[in-house]
């Protein structure tokens, strides 16, 4: 089995006596896309800066690669990072931001020249290489970041929060250039709290609140042993005995129920037939039927829902 | 190094590309010829004036003192005598402007010495000055003549002494005047101190403009926070060079051409006691070595508090100590011209924070050795190295800090543990 891509050993950091993170381990596979979920403040940002060797860690040790002894910043070269606040230098020529930005990942001008012209031209950006940045409109500028991400060919992608503050149409092609990146083998971590997002684009993620982890590992099997069994009803015109036996206990724990639609969290021992069953023979007509897997943002809620209600609030965290 | 390179050419390309570079370029030496040419005409008293002297001696002294003025250039006078109103009468054309002013010489004024000048503008200390000496002058040779001292006698006894100041340089006697020293190292200190400062403040507003951008976290992902400092203030330290390089190109064309302009303000060299100076290569070493370690100095200082700012506001609020250290000297630069080897012009140029103005300008003014020069580099580089260290330490942790301006136990603590 290939080392992993990213690997956090029990990595704790602190700032001004507050926790930020707190002995987090985890592993990212090599060639999937690995989503690092948490509400605001969760220690997300800190833990993506350690990755980079922008902060470096109290305690426990960070691999990438599988290489020892090797920072983030050892090994820039291969990786693209994305920080969660976007900025480029605002009076630069496109094209030199860009082949700069390349260089200072140890591409030489020449190659990265040529890249930049090629990503230049492939996002539709060619006419404005040679204009300033502050003449782009924002999308047009969040499009020559990803560029900068991406311009080096990095093996490993670290993504923070990559999705906020893009247009659904750069948010599409940034979905996209990411899907396409594994498909070619390279690996990709990103920070996000929206949920529809990881749920589309994860292979596995970990959920962290209050710099802890509370679950991580490939997305099928988090939702199969966090979310219990669920069943979506919808109905078309009568419901028959639907109210009598949603609400028995011995099947089901959980609803909510909006007269013609329901979902419902299976009891356990209860087997979702049953209740087919029973619908049918009360003679209830039936739109769908569905054995569903629960949400990512289920799950996400029912985990953090209490932690997030009491996230930390100290200043120099949500900032440093 | 291959970072470092690209670090130091975005800087300076990025400068010089910018407009403002070539303003400053091309506009400062017209600037620096006007500041000096205002200068001589300070120092030569302002234009002729026209004034009318008012004889009430009897004896043709006024049209003596016309005679007088008429040998040098500071006044053109027509003498007549003290009749009843010719006072009032005068007032009302001095009062239209038509006359500068008019000088009183009262009957007494062989015996007590006491003359009058009314004149709308009386602050002239130049015309004041020229004005006394030619009366004294021919006051002593009417009482003399009144002793019955033969006039040739006092004509020849009247010979004045003059004192060429000529410079030694390594024990040779140079052409060079005092006034042309003063003003060469006057010149130096300016230009010192301008440079020093605005290029350190370019490279605050870089280090500010990266954390504002976040592009520093970016970069510091990909270099370590010192290589970025150093190629920083090393691609902000070539531009200053350059512009150094265009203002010596523009300098020595002006310098060419330093008879036409001087001639053009009204002034000779020897009547103003100034002449644009030459620049000896032993000059210019000093000047650039200390430049070099001022603005190694200085950038580093406005570095950190770049890293400590959010933004321009708060950094121009922080960088006040920084400006007012640098000021010390600037505002030292008569004392340091008058008496380069005082205790204080001594202590100024050995003080790591002040020597980089203070030393050229002692160098320039008065005849130092070459060990003094060397001692206050060597004190000048001890302490570039420690102010660096402390600066790319708060420069580290700074960077990557927005919000709230550290305090100093806070910073104390950033140096530590950076």
């Amino acid at each position: 089995m290939p080392a992993p891509a990213v690997e956090l050993d029990r990595v704790t950091k602190r700032f001004a006596g507050h926790l930020a993170v707190d002995a987090l381990s985890l592993q990212v596979p090599p060639g999937t896309i690995f989503g690092l979920l948490g509400p605001n403040g969760a220690g997300k940002s800190t833990t993506i800066r350690m990755l980079m060797h922008i902060h470096v860690p109290d305690e426990g040790t960070i691999r990438l690669f599988g290489e020892d002894g090797k920072t983030g910043r050892d090994q820039s070269a291969r990786i693209g990072y994305l920080p969660e606040e976007r900025g480029l230098y605002p009076k630069m020529r496109v094209l030199d931001v860009l082949i700069f930005l390349a260089q200072m990942k140890g591409v030489d001008r020449a190659k990265a020249r040529t890249l930049a012209l090629q990503w230049l031209d492939r996002l539709g950006l060619a006419d404005w290489r040679m204009r300033r940045v502050n003449e782009l409109s924002k999308g047009m500028q969040q499009k020559v970041q990803v560029i900068s991400t991406l311009l080096h060919e990095p093996d490993l992608l670290v993504l923070d929060e990559p999705f906020s503050g893009l247009d659904p149409v750069n948010a599409q092609v940034l979905k996209d250039t990411v899907l396409d990146l594994r498909k070619k083998g390279k690996t990709i971590l990103l920070s996000t709290h929206i949920m529809e997002q990881a749920e589309q684009l994860c292979d596995a993620v970990c959920i962290i609140a209050r710099g802890r982890k509370l679950v991580d590992g490939p997305l099928s099997e988090v939702k199969r042993t966090h979310g219990g069994r669920h069943v979506h009803v919808a109905f078309d015109g009568a419901s028959g005995d639907a109210e009598r036996l949603f609400a028995d206990p011995r099947l089901v724990t959980k609803k909510e129920s909006t007269g013609q639609y329901a979902e419902l969290e299976l009891a356990a021992g209860a087997d979702a037939q049953d209740i087919l069953k029973g619908l049918v023979s009360s003679g209830a007509r039936l739109a769908k039927f569905e054995l569903a897997e629960p949400s990512l943002n289920k799950i996400f809620v029912d985990l953090v829902g209490p932690e997030a209600a009491t996230a930390a609030a100290h200043p120099e965290v949500a900032r440093a | 190094m291959h970072k470092i390179f690209a670090i130091i050419r975005r800087e300076f390309i990025e400068r010089v590309r910018q407009r403002w570079f070539w303003i400053m370029a091309l506009l400062a030496p017209l600037l620096f010829a006007g500041i000096i040419g205002y200068q001589i005409l300070l120092a030569g008293g302002g234009k002729l004036k026209n004034i009318v002297v008012v004889d009430a001696t009897g004896a043709g002294l006024g049209t003596r003192l016309a005679e007088q003025f008429a040998k040098g250039n500071t006044f053109r006078a027509t003498a007549i005598p003290l009749t009843p109103g010719v006072l009032d009468s005068l007032a009302g054309v001095v009062e239209r402007k038509q006359l500068d002013g008019f000088v009183i010489l009262p009957a007494t004024l062989a015996e007590d010495g006491k003359a009058e000048y009314r004149a709308s503008n009386v602050s002239s200390l130049n015309a004041m000055d020229a004005l006394e000496s030619s009366l004294n002058r021919l006051v002593v040779l009417a009482r003399l003549e009144a002793a019955g001292v033969d006039p040739h006698v006092v004509d020849r006894a009247q010979i004045r002494v003059t004192v060429a100041t000529k410079k030694l340089v390594g024990g040779k006697a140079t052409e060079e005047s005092s006034g042309s020293s003063f003003l060469l190292a006057y010149m130096m200190a300016i230009l010192l101190f301008i440079t020093i400062l605005t290029y350190g403040v370019n490279v605050m507003s870089s280090v500010l403009e990266e954390k504002t951008n976040r592009v520093v976290e970016v970069l510091v992902s990909s270099v370590k926070p010192f290589q970025l400092l150093f190629g920083k203030v090393i691609g902000v330290g070539a531009v200053s060079l350059f512009q150094f390089v265009i203002w010596g190109i523009s300098g020595r064309f002006l310098l060419s051409q330093r008879a036409a302009i001087m001639g053009r303000m009204g002034a000779t060299a020897t009547q103003s006691g100034f002449s644009l100076p030459n620049v000896p290569v032993e000059t210019l070493i000093v000047f650039l070595a200390f430049f070099v370690g001022g603005f190694l100095l200085y950038s580093a200082m406005f570095a950190a508090v770049g890293a400590m700012s959010s933004n321009e506001q708060e950094a121009r609020q922080v960088q006040q100590p920084v400006v007012y250290l640098l000021m010390i000297s600037y505002l030292s630069i008569l004392g340091l011209t008058n008496d380069p080897n005082s205790t204080l012009s001594t202590v100024l140029s050995m003080f790591p924070f002040t020597s980089p103005i203070a030393m050229p300008v002692r160098w320039a003014a008065g005849n130092l050795s070459a060990v003094d020069v060397v001692i206050s580099w060597a004190i000048l580089a001890g302490c570039i190295l420690a102010v660096t260290w402390v600066a790319s330490r708060i420069y580290r942790v700074g960077i990557l800090m927005t919000g709230k301006r550290p305090n100093p136990k806070e910073l104390l603590r950033w140096i530590r543990t950076a």
